[in-house]
């Protein structure tokens, strides 16, 4: 197979993919009057742009909190996941099978019993309402899959490198630093992106902590267009995907981290 | 090695401190806690998140707060997810100080010991519609008050009708309703649009039909309610309903009858500000009992309360600020707004004088029935929910209504 | 040799206790907190004061007498084997399909995730407008092809069957760019010695992909179950577990018992949740056994 037919072939699955997504827009641009219309409009004949002037006018703050708590979730969980999947890949403390039970466990804990421990702690501590404590909670979705992940991928590292900074004298900090973190820019990739996405959509979390909050995240902000006897589809669809844009950008960015054979030419024979 | 793991736990040490550090200071940002009661704002919780800070609701709520010598902090929740929230910050002892929520949730709420009753808050109720004010009490007392009300009616397509040669003064039961079904779709259009769907809107769609046919909500399976049920399976059978209904919100059986091709949509008040945009001309008939007469239809709209609070001395001002809230002038403003209809007969007339055309539903709100009235309080939910679920059985084919409604009362009765 | 060993042990803990320290501060408490609800009579009266008395396993005897248990666990059990295994088969064949690099193979990689970005509300909203009975749009090109129309949210033998579509939908993304982060972590070299010893991409796949992707195949697996089986909002919004629980899993039945109704009953939900965890609780044992073998 040529390389453009790839390509071709490439397209067309990503166009399958993302038909619900071109739906999502269509709708944007609905009026209400044929949000029911039978047929369907394929594309939006009468297209409205009131549901993109109402997210432009109201919904830039929340996308703002929304960047800043993903970013932060970003950071927090690869700090606190990374080194413990580097301890249990290759440092083998004992018990280690306990923690990896515990982190099964603690991910199937369901979100609103994990919001309502939390409201309970975060109104004692103060810090109910705030972004810090959002970026907390959201970091629980994506800690226990990070330490899975880089566990597994770390195991993957050949022990015979990880033996070679030993003997050369590095301190097992060093060796993390050094030797494995930058072998792990894939399983580094793959948690960011994840703790981002998980950080990005989460709901439970926002309004049990920030429902209050002078900041609040754009699954908050959406719920301006959702009344409590009438919803704005337009505009809520709308604002899905305005703020899908920058995350987008930043997905297609990320991606380019991922590089290719990352072991390869490591190790001489 | 060992300097290693030294270097390691002071660094470790340095981002707990600072961790520490961080919570600490947002501690003491976060507001004084405890005494100083007037230096704490009082907050409102409302279900209306679709009003933000620049909208007239939060300015009236801001209004009403200096009014009474205090500053309001006001937040917007999903009214669907306002109970547990209400009830968890109840729990951790977080409770707001004005709480407006949906009125078949008063009693749950009133049961759960998380709001105040007339006699510590010292509102004024005589002014209210005994009707509208019933959901509202438990056990002899007044838990809240009512900030408007809202009910379902008919609304019907004028063109779609003439099409058809239907006349909409004509339909007074059930039998002259479907006859019209029938003739609106051998015209070639759709007949009637509703909202079945598994939530509480679907039991609140269905109730004046249930009530239409004279059964009550404490036996769920007599002939006469059964003999509704079977009233919307016939429909969904013979193609006057869409299958859509099931899974149909409120709002998105608006949006079919939107697009034009539908006769009839029951739905509420709310809608009124959506009908004028219709494009269409539209008409409004009361829901019709099984063999003539208005059937009654079920009360929505919020109540306005005081939930408890460990310094009862707040409440004297929420009282203050709820009663700004329903005072007659703000009343016409706030029910103007919402679409609701005002729950006193001196504002229900301004509101007349204001848009006549308000008074096919004033009268319909006058004639409705609130769901928690009659002394059901909290079985009222134990009922509903199998209510609905017996609604989607019949509907979706897996049960006869006559199964469906015998299993639901089983349920209900447990 | 004792020393330093000891030493390596002590080193070894001290890269997990932050993890170990942050479990056990936040996953505590509401793990307790579960328990504590499942084993308590619970009324809303009781749950705002904290007085509900113990009641032992009644919520537990009460939940498996219930109608729904049957169908909820027959239906979670459908819906997570059936999602699985459409989710990991067609991420690991996109995986496979775009770790050969071709014009656009990186962007399109990253376009796979956008259903990610999107709220859960919306992309189950979409899904359900796509699939209504009468104004969606897969009943309409079903329609072009001379299909009728199918109940695919109002009807309890569709019900089933449309939201795990959606789940599959949704899950794709996840099992794509963890298998592709995995395959990026085999040396070509591998592949380019069977190419020379005359192996077919076919042998390739299967005697050295798939055996050199187990770890990350596993844990993929594994955690798709854990999620899978606390999916709730996409059939919550779909089908609201209905018509007639036709769609109804532990998940969704938890949610309903607890927050999804006027008059929460918290006690039989938290019961449901934690069947749901122990379920998980096995897979992550045999999991966990096979690792060590």
């Amino acid at each position: 197979m040529t390389r453009p037919v790839k390509t071709a072939i490439g397209v067309l699955l990503t166009a399958i993919m993302l038909f619900p997504v071109y739906w999502m827009i269509n709708v944007s641009f609905t009026r209400d009057t044929d949000m029911r219309a039978s047929p369907p409009h394929l594309v939006p004949w009468h297209g409205t742009l009131e549901g993109y002037r109402a997210v432009l006018d109201q919904q830039l703050p929340y996308l703002g909190t929304s960047l800043l708590v993903g970013i932060g979730t970003v950071l927090l969980t690869v700090a606190l996941a990374a080194p413990a999947g580097y301890s249990l890949a290759k440092l083998r403390p004992p018990g280690a099978g306990g923690l990896n039970f515990v982190l099964l466990i603690a991910q199937m804990i369901p979100g609103i019993i994990m919001a309502m421990g939390f409201y309970a702690i975060y109104l004692k501590l103060g810090v109910l309402n705030s972004t810090a404590g959002l970026i907390l909670a959201d970091s629980t979705i994506a800690v226990p899959f990070g330490v899975l992940i880089f566990t597994a991928f770390m195991s993957g590292i050949p022990d015979e490198l990880v033996q070679a900074a030993r003997i050369d004298g590095a301190s097992s900090w060093r060796t993390f630093r050094s030797v494995v973190l930058p072998m792990s820019r894939n399983s580094i990739v793959t948690v960011s992106l994840f703790a981002f996405l998980w950080a990005w959509s989460d709901f439970v979390f926002a309004s049990t902590l920030d429902g209050g909050g002078a900041h609040q995240p754009i699954t908050l902000g959406i719920y301006h267009y959702i009344g409590n006897n009438n919803q704005q589809w337009n505009a809520i669809m709308a604002t899905a995907v305005v703020a899908s844009i920058p995350a987008t950008v930043l997905l297609i960015v990320a991606q380019r981290y991922v590089a290719a054979g990352v072991t390869a030419g490591a190790v001489k024979d | 090695m060992k300097s290693s793991t030294r270097r390691w736990r002071t660094t470790g040490a340095a981002l707990l401190a600072l961790a520490l550090a961080g919570v600490a200071g947002a501690c003491s940002k976060s507001g004084d806690h405890a005494s100083g009661g007037a230096a704490k704002p009082y907050a409102i919780w409302d279900p209306y998140p679709q009003f933000d800070a620049s909208s007239a609701w939060s300015a009236l709520l801001t209004k009403c707060g200096t009014d009474a010598g205090v500053t309001v902090q006001r937040t917007g929740y999903d009214t669907s997810d306002l109970t547990n929230k209400a009830l968890l910050a109840a729990q951790q002892g977080n409770s707001p100080d004005v709480l407006i929520v949906d009125n078949p949730v008063i009693s749950t709420l009133a049961d759960a010991g998380v709001l105040t009753a007339t006699d510590d808050n010292k509102l004024d109720i005589a002014s209210m519609q005994p009707n509208l004010i019933s959901a509202g009490q438990s056990g002899g007392k007044t838990y809240g008050v009512p900030i408007g009300a809202n009910t379902l009616a008919l609304y019907y397509n004028k063109a779609v009708l003439t099409k058809a040669g239907v006349d909409a003064a004509s339909i007074k039961d059930w039998p002259s309703l479907t006859a019209a079904l029938a003739k609106v779709k051998a015209a070639g259009k759709k007949g009637i649009t509703f909202s079945a769907i598994g939530t509480e809107e679907g039991s609140f769609q269905f109730l004046p039909w249930f009530w239409g046919s004279g059964a009550q909500l404490t036996q769920l399976d007599s002939p006469q309610g059964v003999s509704a049920l079977q009233l919307w399976t016939d429909w969904l059978k013979q193609g006057y309903a869409p299958n859509s209904v099931i899974n149909n919100t409120q709002t998105t059986s608006w949006q079919e009858f939107a697009t034009g091709d539908y006769a009839f949509a029951e739905n509420g008040t709310w809608q009124l500000a959506n009908a004028a945009k219709a494009g269409f001309e539209y008409g409004i008939i009361p829901v019709p009992g099984i063999s003539g007469g208005t059937a009654p239809a079920p009360t929505g709209g919020e109540f306005v309360s005081v939930p408890v609070q460990t310094d009862t001395a707040r409440y004297s001002t929420s009282a203050k600020i709820v009663t700004c809230l329903t005072s007659t002038d703000n009343l016409l403003a706030t029910d103007t707004t919402l679409s609701y209809i005002a729950p006193t007969t001196a504002v229900q007339d301004k509101q007349i004088a204001q848009n006549p055309a308000l008074k096919v539903w004033v009268d319909a709100v006058k004639a409705a029935k609130g769901r928690t009235g009659d002394n059901l309080g909290t079985k009222y939910p134990k009922i509903s929910e199998p209510l609905w679920n017996a609604v989607q059985a019949a509907l979706s084919g897996a049960k006869s209504p006559k199964d469906a409604l015998t299993a639901a009362q089983g349920a209900a009765a447990k | 040799m004792t020393r330093s060993a000891r030493g390596g042990q002590w080193t070894a803990w001290a890269f997990a206790a932050p993890v170990v320290l942050y479990l056990v501060a936040f996953y505590a408490y509401p793990l307790y907190r579960n328990l504590d609800l499942s084993l308590r009579d619970y009324t809303v009266r009781s749950f705002v004061r904290g007085d509900a008395p113990f009641s032992g396993s009644d919520n537990y005897t009460k939940v498996v007498q219930d109608p729904t248990f049957g169908p909820a666990l027959l239906h979670t059990v459908i819906f997570t084997l059936g999602s699985l295994a459409f989710q990991f088969t067609l991420g690991m064949a996109l995986a496979v399909f775009f770790v050969q690099h071709f014009p656009l193979s990186g962007m399109l990689r990253a376009l796979f995730l956008v259903p990610w970005l999107l709220p859960l509300i919306v992309s189950a909203s979409t899904w359900s407008w796509m699939l209504n009975s009468d104004s969606g749009i897969v009943n309409w090109a079903l329609g072009l092809v001379g299909i009728g129309p199918v109940n695919w949210l109002t009807s309890p033998s569709w019900s089933l069957t449309s939201v795990i579509i959606a789940n599959i939908w949704i899950g794709i993304p996840f099992n794509l760019v963890v298998l592709y982060s995995g395959l990026q972590a085999i040396s070509p070299e591998i592949y380019e010695a069977a190419a020379l010893d005359g192996a077919t991409g076919r042998q390739r796949f299967w005697r050295i992909t798939l055996p050199l992707l187990r770890p990350v195949s596993a844990i993929t697996l594994l955690l798709g179950l854990v999620y899978t089986l606390k999916v709730f909002d996409i059939i919550w919004i779909m089908t609201k577990g209905g018509p007639a629980d036709s769609s109804t899993t532990f998940a969704t039945w938890s949610y309903r018992l607890g927050f999804g109704n006027l008059l929460p009953s918290f006690g039989p939900g938290a019961a449901v949740g934690n069947l749901l965890i122990v379920i998980a609780l096995i897979f992550g044992l045999i999991y966990i056994r096979r690792q060590r073998s």
